[in-house]
């Protein structure tokens, strides 16, 4: 789910999402490499947070994702700031749902 | 230097090397990955299948000539480290040696070499240890050059006995690594046994 | 192939270079070259200068070449490797300090990118720190 859908510019509250992660390994090295490629993808700056962790971190950063150490059934959030953050809110979203493609 | 005072050395090397890779072998088996002997062995019957047309060049081009071979051919840690040596005492020979001033102001870049590539100082457990005191030997004015370059390795190689390993998969045995000798510096004793005596008429 | 910095895998052993490799492609895909080499000249576990620059050589292009390597003597060997082709390399090829597999997987995902070659190092290099 995505709570805005507008463009966002660095000054302004950012984009957010939440999906949970469903493997039952959780966010393991696999998933999170697709997450940090996809992220990547878009030029603006995406961060997400661990449930059980009070951190945002660099979701194009794949040291910092695979150290979150997401377990299975954390909720992620996600946040993103600058051009094109909704849709990659929306697309951070959808590949968690669709449980990283298997 | 004459060709065949080059032939000469060549050949001492080659038949120093490979009379002794079984002990480098064991050297390296002790602290090592235990290849030492089997890389040098191939290395340097490398060189002896070009003796011919190494020793047919100037000095400085064969030595780097040499070297090339022991880099392409060795596969170990030590291909580039001899080679580098090699290559830069060849690089800095643009005249045949013909003194002992020579000789040490091209072993000195030599010795840089291996330095820069093994990221070392002499201290540290490796073929350094041979090679730096060898170079302080006849970097100076000396009665005996040839004595003094032998009993340089010779000292050098046994104080690696004592010594700690940091570099090179020695160091993975930490404390274990004292006590034995290390293959490198013996190697590099074994190669200036060989171009001393050969240059002193003994072998 | 050009838009994206290419991995290179150098390992004692040409199975454990081949499966790093394997490793990246599947995890990280297609997009980001890689190449990979094992083994001394006559085969056995060590690596072999020439056939690290035929390596570096397969991927080379104007981003550069992030080069991994397992224990000592890969290292060297690549060192020596890449100094003595300077002359025929577009990029920049840089010997990144992390563990083979995990900097390999680190880097290409980086490298896909299409990140320079000093961050698709910093990124391999992060991993250890």
């Amino acid at each position: 789910m995505t709570d805005a859908a507008q463009e966002t510019s660095p000054e302004t509250a950012p984009v957010t999402g939440e999906a949970v992660v469903r493997d039952p390994t959780g966010l393991h090295a696999r998933p999170a490499v697709k997450l940090t490629k996809l992220a990547k993808g878009f030029d603006a700056t995406i961060e997400i947070r661990d449930e059980r962790n009070d951190r945002w971190i660099n979701a194009k950063s794949p040291n910092a994702v695979m150290k979150l150490r997401v377990a299975s059934g954390d909720s992620l959030s996600i946040r993103a700031r600058g051009a094109g953050a909704g849709p990659a809110v929306a697309a951070m979203v959808a590949l968690i749902e669709r449980n990283f493609d298997g | 230097m004459a060709p065949e005072l080059m032939r000469a050395i060549c050949d001492e090397v080659v038949t120093r090397i490979l009379a002794n890779a079984d002990e480098l072998t064991d050297l390296d088996q002790a602290i090592g990955d235990g290849d030492h002997g089997i890389n040098m062995k191939r290395g340097f019957e490398a060189i002896a299948a070009q003796a011919e047309e190494i020793c047919g060049l100037p000095p400085g081009a064969a030595l780097q000539k040499a070297g090339m071979t022991l880099v392409m051919k060795i596969g170990g840690a030590s291909g580039p480290l001899y080679g580098s040596m090699f290559i830069a005492m060849g690089k800095a020979m643009t005249a045949p040696p013909d003194s002992q001033e020579d000789l040490a102001a091209s072993l000195a870049e030599g010795v840089e070499a291996v330095k820069k590539r093994g990221k070392s100082q002499a201290g540290e457990k490796t073929m350094l240890d041979v090679m730096v005191p060898v170079l302080a030997a006849i970097d100076q004015p000396t009665d005996d050059p040839l004595n003094a370059a032998r009993q340089a390795a010779d000292r050098g190689l046994e104080a690696t006995k004592d010594m700690l390993a940091t570099k090179g998969r020695a160091s993975f045995l930490g404390e274990r690594s004292i006590g034995h000798l290390d293959p490198g510096a013996r190697s590099s004793a074994l190669l200036v046994h060989a171009v001393c005596d050969v240059l002193e008429g003994r072998a | 192939m050009s838009e994206h910095v290419a991995i290179v895998i150098v390992s004692h052993s040409p199975d454990v270079a081949k499966g790093a490799a394997d490793m990246v492609r599947q995890m990280v895909g297609s997009e980001v070259s890689v190449a990979w080499c094992g083994g001394d000249p006559t085969g056995q576990l060590g690596t072999d200068v020439a056939a690290i620059q035929a390596a570096i050589r397969s991927v080379n292009g104007p981003m550069g070449v992030a080069v991994l390597v397992d224990l000592g003597g890969a290292e060297t060997n690549s060192e020596m490797a890449i100094e003595m082709m300077a002359d025929e390399l577009q990029g920049g090829v840089v010997i990144c300090n992390a563990p083979i597999v995990e900097g390999a997987v680190m880097a290409a995902t980086e490298a896909a990118g299409g990140a320079a070659l000093d961050a698709v190092r910093a990124t391999a290099e992060e991993f250890l720190s």
